[in-house]
This record gives C-alpha cells, sequence and structure tokens, in this order.
C-alpha cells in the first residue's frame, strides 16, 4: 500500500514538474523586468542630479508611452535637448501603454499637476480636442511663425482638425505587407513583384500554402486581429469609415465601414479562410509575428514601426510591399498611425513654452534621423532623410524605404486622413469581434453589420453625454 | 424595608444603564477602526456604483445625464452580456468542481505519513507562490499558436494542432486549465489543513471494525471535511465569478467573446470604453448574482455541513 502511494505521489510530482520548470521560466521572465526596473532607476537618479544641478531652469515632465528601444531612443533625444541649451530641463517619464496614459492623464488633465507634454495615440485625438485639458500647438506656431510646411504634409493632415494643428505629430507608422521572399521563390512565384490586389493576394496565397496531412504548416496570408488594418484596407480603397466625411466636416453620427469597401476585406478573409490558406494567429502583435519567424505564415500585415527588428530577426529573407487594395477600386494609400505630443493648458507659461522648444527641437532632423533609424518610426520632418546615418541604414535594409514610399504617394483625401471619433477603441473591439466571428464561419454581412450597429449605439450614447 | 428595597433596585438600574452605555461606548471605539475601513473602501465604492449605473457618463467620467434603468436594460437584452453569463457560468462549472476534486485527491496522497512526504506538500501548494500574472505569462507561451509545447507535444504525437487560444471553444477550456491550475495551490492547502484536524482515534476504532480504505474515506474523511470543503467550494465559487488577470493575458476576452467573463467585460466597459454608467450597471448585477448564489449555497450546502 505504502510503495503504492510513494508511486503515486511521485507521478503527481512529475506531472507538476513541468509546472515547476515554468515557474523558473516565470522568475527569469521577473528577474529581466527587474533589470529594466534597475535601469529605470539609474536613469531616474541620473535625471534627479540633473535636476539638482539646474535649479533656475524651467523644468517641464514630458509623458510618454514607449518602452524598450523606444524608451532608450526617447530618452537619449531629451538628453540631447537638455543638454543643448540652459533654460530648460525636459523630465521624461514612462506611463505605460497609450491607454493607461492616457487613463491617468484623464484625472490630473487641466489642473496644474499635469504633465507639460503627454504623448496620445492617433485615435485619441477627438477626445483629446474635445476633453479642453489643452493648448492646440497653433497658436504656439500662429504666435512664432512656425514654418511647418517642412513636416511631412501627409502626417500634418491627421492631426489638423478645423485648420488647426492641435497636436505635435511625433511617432508615426503605417501598415506594410511583409512577405517571406524563400517561400516566394520555393512556390514558384516572383519574389519582386508581391501580389498586391485581392485576387492575387488569393491566388498567391494558394501557392503559398503547405499542408501535412490536416496540419497546416504554412498558411498563405495572415492579419492581426486589430482593427487599425481594417480602417487601413477600406482607407486605401477610398472608403470611410464613418459618415459625416470620416467625421471631420462635421461630428460622426453613424458608422459606415459596412459598406462596399469594408464587406470586400471580410469577403477576402472569408474565403481564404475557407479554402485553408488564411492562418489566424490571434490578435497579439508578438504571437502574429512569431508566425512569420517561424515561417508558419507567408504574408502578414504589420507596422512600419516593426518592419526594421522582422528584418533583422528573420532566418530568411524579407519582403516588404505596399498593403493590398481591391481591384474595383484605386489605390488611395494609407492612413497615418502612432502618436502624437499635445501640450497641456492651465499650467505654467513657462512650462508650456520649455514644451513648445522641446517639440521643436525634437522636430529638427537630426533628432528624426536618430528617431527613424532606432524605431522604425517615420521622420516627421522629410530631411531627416538625407542625413548620414539615415542614408547608410537604408542601405543595409533597403525594404525600410519602402514604408516611407508609400506614404508619401498617399493622395490626401477624407479617406486617407483617418476617422475622427471619440469612441474609438470600442469601434475597433466591435471590428476585431466582427473578425473573429468571420473567421468562425459567420456571414461576412451579418459580422460586420452586427459590428456597425454595436458602434453606432455608442456613438449616440457618447453623443448624448456630451452635449 | 420596602423604601430600602426600591432605593436599591433604582440604583441599580441606574448603574446599569450607566455601565451599558460606557459598554455601548467603548463597544463603537473598538468597531471603528473596521467600520471606517468597510465605509471608505466597500460602501462608499458600492454607493457610488449604484448612482453611476443610473447615468450616462461623458469623456471626464462625470455622470451628467440620468437614464434611470436604461443601462441594466440595455445590458439584460444585449447579445454581448448573454456571452459574458453564458461564458462565466461555464467557466465557473468548468473550473470549481474539477479544481476542488484534483486538490482533494493531491491532499489526500500528501497526507499519508511517508518519509519525504513534507518535499511533496511544498510542492503541491506552490502554485500559491505564483502570482497569476506570471502564471498566466507561462501558460500563454504553452498554448503559442506557433511555438507552443503543446501543440508541438501533440504534432510529435501525430494529432492534429488546436487553436488553444484561438478557436471560441477552446479559449474557455485554456483559461479554465490554467485556472485551476492556479487554484490548486491554495485549495490543497485548505484542505490538508482540515485532513490534519481529523481525530486520529475515528480511524483507529473503523480499522478495528475492519473498515477498509474507500469506507473510511466516505463515512469518517469526508464527513470531518466538510466544513473545509465547504469554505474552499465558497471561496472557489466567489474567485471564479470574479476571474480577471489571467484573461486580461491570455485572451483578452476573444476571440469571439468566449472568454469575455463579466469582471473582464466590466473593466473594458469603465477603463477601455469609458462607459462607466454600463460598467456600473454589470458590477451591480455580478453582485447581485453573487450574493444569490451565495445565500443559496448556505441555505442547501450547509445542511450537508458537519460540525464537530
Amino acid at each position: 500500500m505504502k510503495k503504492f502511494l510513494l508511486i503515486l505521489l511521485t507521478i503527481c510530482f512529475a506531472m507538476l514538474i513541468t509546472a515547476c520548470s515554468n515557474d523558473a521560466d516565470g522568475q527569469e521572465v521577473d528577474e529581466e523586468s527587474n533589470e529594466s526596473e534597475e535601469t529605470n532607476e539609474t536613469t531616474e537618479t541620473e535625471e534627479e542630479t540633473t535636476e539638482e544641478a539646474s535649479d533656475e531652469k524651467v523644468e517641464a515632465v514630458f509623458w510618454h508611452a514607449m518602452s524598450g528601444g523606444g524608451q532608450e531612443s526617447i530618452e537619449a533625444i531629451v538628453d540631447n535637448f537638455n543638454q543643448s541649451q540652459n533654460d530648460y530641463t525636459i523630465i521624461p517619464e514612462f506611463q505605460g501603454s497609450y491607454e493607461e496614459a492616457l487613463t491617468k492623464y484623464r484625472s490630473v488633465g487641466g489642473t496644474e499637476d499635469a504633465p507639460a507634454i503627454i504623448q496620445t495615440f492617433e485615435v485619441g485625438t477627438k477626445y483629446m480636442i474635445d476633453s479642453g485639458f489643452i493648448e492646440p500647438v497653433q497658436s504656439f506656431i500662429d504666435e512664432e511663425g512656425y514654418d511647418v510646411s517642412q513636416l511631412e504634409e501627409n502626417i500634418l493632415n491627421y492631426y489638423t482638425v478645423d485648420d488647426q494643428l492641435y497636436s505635435m505629430p511625433f511617432n508615426s507608422s503605417t501598415p506594410v505587407m511583409l512577405y517571406n521572399k524563400d517561400a516566394f521563390k520555393e512556390a514558384g512565384l516572383d519574389p519582386e513583384n508581391p501580389p498586391q490586389t485581392f485576387t492575387e493576394i488569393k491566388e498567391a496565397a494558394e501557392k503559398l500554402t503547405v499542408k501535412d496531412g490536416d496540419n497546416t504548416e504554412r498558411y498563405g496570408f495572415s492579419l492581426l486581429n486589430y482593427g487599425w488594418f481594417i480602417e487601413e484596407l477600406i482607407a486605401t480603397q477610398g472608403g470611410h469609415f464613418v459618415n459625416n466625411d470620416n467625421g471631420r466636416s462635421e461630428a460622426a453620427t453613424e458608422a459606415v465601414f459596412n459598406g462596399e469597401e469594408g464587406l470586400r476585406i471580410f469577403e477576402l478573409m472569408d474565403e481564404m479562410n475557407k479554402a485553408g490558406t488564411y492562418g489566424n494567429f490571434g490578435s497579439n502583435w508578438d504571437d502574429i509575428r512569431a508566425a512569420f519567424q517561424t515561417e508558419n505564415t507567408a504574408m502578414y500585415l504589420d507596422s512600419s514601426a516593426g518592419v526594421a527588428s522582422t528584418i533583422e530577426n528573420a532566418p530568411f529573407e524579407v519582403g516588404v510591399a505596399y498593403i493590398p487594395y481591391s481591384e474595383e477600386a484605386e489605390r488611395n494609400g494609407v492612413i497615418i498611425g502612432g502618436a502624437s505630443l499635445w501640450m497641456s493648458n492651465g499650467i505654467d507659461p513657462e512650462k508650456q513654452q520649455a514644451a513648445w522648444e522641446f517639440m521643436k527641437f525634437l522636430q529638427s532632423a537630426e533628432s528624426q534621423a536618430k528617431w527613424h533609424i532606432d524605431t522604425g518610426y517615420f521622420a516627421i520632418n522629410p530631411s531627416a532623410y538625407e542625413e548620414d546615418i539615415v542614408k547608410e541604414r537604408w542601405k543595409e535594409f533597403p525594404q525600410l524605404k519602402v514604408t516611407v514610399d508609400q506614404l508619401q504617394e498617399t493622395k490626401p483625401s477624407y479617406a486617407t486622413q483617418g476617422a475622427l471619433i471619440s469612441v474609438f477603441p470600442e469601434a475597433r473591439q466591435q471590428v476585431v469581434t466582427a473578425m473573429e466571428n468571420v473567421l468562425q464561419g459567420t456571414d461576412p454581412k451579418e459580422a460586420l453589420d452586427k459590428a456597425a450597429e454595436e458602434t453606432n449605439r455608442v456613438i449616440e450614447q457618447a453623443n448624448r453625454a456630451n452635449q | 424595608m420596602k423604601n430600602a428595597t426600591a432605593f436599591q433596585e433604582k440604583t441599580l438600574t441606574q448603574i446599569d444603564t450607566k455601565w451599558r452605555f460606557v459598554h455601548w461606548r467603548s463597544a463603537i471605539l473598538y468597531l471603528l477602526p473596521s467600520m471606517i475601513l468597510f465605509s471608505v473602501f466597500l460602501f462608499y465604492p458600492l454607493g457610488k456604483t449604484l448612482y453611476l449605473s443610473f447615468f450616462l457618463t461623458d469623456q471626464q467620467g462625470v455622470a451628467n445625464v440620468f437614464v434611470g434603468w436604461e443601462n441594466y436594460q440595455y445590458i439584460l437584452q444585449a447579445e454581448s452580456f448573454h456571452k459574458s453569463i453564458k461564458a462565466t457560468l461555464l467557466f465557473v462549472l468548468y473550473t470549481v468542481p474539477t479544481g476542488i476534486l484534483i486538490s482533494l485527491f493531491l491532499a489526500l496522497l500528501a497526507n499519508e505519513k511517508l518519509k519525504g512526504v513534507g518535499f511533496f506538500r511544498t510542492i503541491y501548494s506552490s502554485t500559491m507562490g505564483v502570482s497569476v500574472a506570471a502564471s498566466a505569462v507561462v501558460w500563454l507561451f504553452i498554448f503559442h499558436p506557433s511555438m507552443g509545447i503543446l501543440n508541438q507535444l501533440i504534432a510529435s504525437v501525430g494529432g492534429t494542432s488546436i487553436d488553444w487560444l484561438l478557436h471560441p471553444d477552446w479559449a474557455l477550456v485554456s483559461v479554465a486549465v490554467t485556472t485551476i491550475w492556479m487554484n490548486i495551490g491554495f485549495s490543497f492547502l485548505i484542505i490538508l489543513g482540515g485532513l490534519q484536524n481529523v481525530d486520529e482515534h475515528l480511524y483507529e476504532s473503523a480499522k478495528i471494525s475492519g473498515a477498509g480504505y474507500f469506507y473510511q474515506l466516505r463515512r469518517i474523511t469526508i464527513p470531518m471535511l466538510s466544513p473545509t470543503l465547504f469554505f474552499v467550494v465558497t471561496v472557489s465559487l466567489i474567485n471564479a465569478f470574479q476571474t480577471f488577470g489571467q484573461v486580461d493575458i491570455l485572451t483578452q476576452g476573444g476571440p469571439s467573446e468566449s472568454t469575455n467573463l463579466i469582471v473582464y467585460s466590466i473593466y473594458r466597459e469603465a477603463f477601455v470604453n469609458y462607459q462607466f454608467g454600463t460598467a456600473s450597471a454589470q458590477s451591480i448585477f455580478l453582485f447581485l448574482c453573487i450574493l444569490i448564489v451565495t445565500i443559496l449555497q448556505f441555505k442547501f450546502g450547509e445542511r450537508k455541513v458537519h460540525y464537530q
């Protein structure tokens, strides 16, 4: 009896062993994060020493949402600014993701404790304008006669509302299609001539899909279940996301993403999914990137900000192409994604001045060139592309240039300016649910209509509550 | 003489009331800290939630349009909230019985007097020491669609790989498996404690009477353990209804809202969509559900509990 028990104990233990080794993994993750915390602390102490050294300087707090490489780069740029002059000190503070930073800002906005600058993602634009917590940067531009024409027009377009530039664009990205050139050769496709229309994508995906019995070893095409990609694919066909010219001529009252443009995308997904050539890797960016790296999918859409690291890490040759469009429509280009910098009102005017000086510094070709090569985000100031460090980087990764070309070829219109609604996060959730439903076999039209209906309800509620 | 008794009685009642007042005052003083804490952290938020559930909130979270029962009407007819309720009930069904059975089994094993059993007890309760976030991240890698060890194992024995977190039916199971694994440590520890409190003499008498292992288990262990089991069931049920962390890390409520458990849905309404009204209505609904379940449990479950 006792022997039997001992065996049983050991078996149960063996089953838990996997769990234990996983615990160890978990600790490693923790340690790593501790390390990064330590580095944060050291940078903080450095900041403190600089603070002490400069008592008379005007200090302005800058909330950002960049982690990892982006954080390092942004802190280096802030350091450069602080050393370049003697009047102002900018204190960068990481506040978590865009959503988290915005949630915190909601509670301090409009008070004296608000940070001078806050970085907010593009879909928060409408909220920030309506919040009343911010000073449009246009007032500083007018006062000083600052020339914004040196900046990228397509990026300015997004943040210009009612002819006013509300926030200073900072980190901007667009979607691009990444594909596995080696897989293209293997499948007998031309790696230098990637598919560009929905039908071409469908045909190429059929050739690229590799099956082993019931298991699909490699899917032809994948989309991340994320609303942004649907917005982009609608815009590139010239379609709108909401009515009233994408909410730009008047406040939007209704979602129109379930029109023919949206339907074409969903039908493409549905057809490919049923044919078994569409790989679904969920809604997590890292998962779809891992699927591409491990050659589980041959083509997918990604943000231009992720292109450089994907090319560096991939064990095969990576191609970069424009995002696909429907042959029934013309190619219009892409909407700018990413984030911009907003200036608080209700704070010390000196701090606002500090913020403005820093924003100008950020727009310089040098800062932008560093930012572009460190992160892969666009340079807001196109003259940055003339800097030597950028040229060298492009020589190394010629694919990076495709992302810039795609943006510069974009036709300015309401469609490519992007939608302006305050309930964007919820609209995106609805679109994601619709994507997931279609992949489970729901009729594309039905899934889209339901998402639009739900979005209409929140738009209506938000309009009621914010009168 | 008569007067004296009356006088005595009078002073006695006087002293009595005086002492009663003093007792009452000190009782209140003793209770005050917990009353203040409860009011600040429980009663005030509860009242505020109830208040918010009758309003629409603007972008600053200010309640400015009174809508009466509209938020409740909406959530009760909304399809996505029905899905949430269904997912939550299924989740409770998947996790609570399985988790407790496994913990009971492990506790029975670890309760035997063997050499080195302390080692096994430590291992079995070790999941208690891992935070929800850390273990969910670990399971995220186990379930990973392209690199997950689980799918690699299945593929190596020639099976078809499963979309653990990407298929609506499997996603809830995956989250449930993670939760069971995480909760085993706690339930195991409590049940083991209960087992150690069972009077040895009962087993000795049973042995003398010639009762077998399973007869002892059914007639002595389980009845004597029933207060502990009742406690574990109540706590596990409430925990299961309030699951959040693992959903947030593993699936974010997807795919097709199949893992959008009520607490996650509340979080998303409130802090992603800034619809504090709807979120509050959902919270009140959840509060009522847990209240009813717990009352029912005390009413029917407790009858079977044997207190020593």
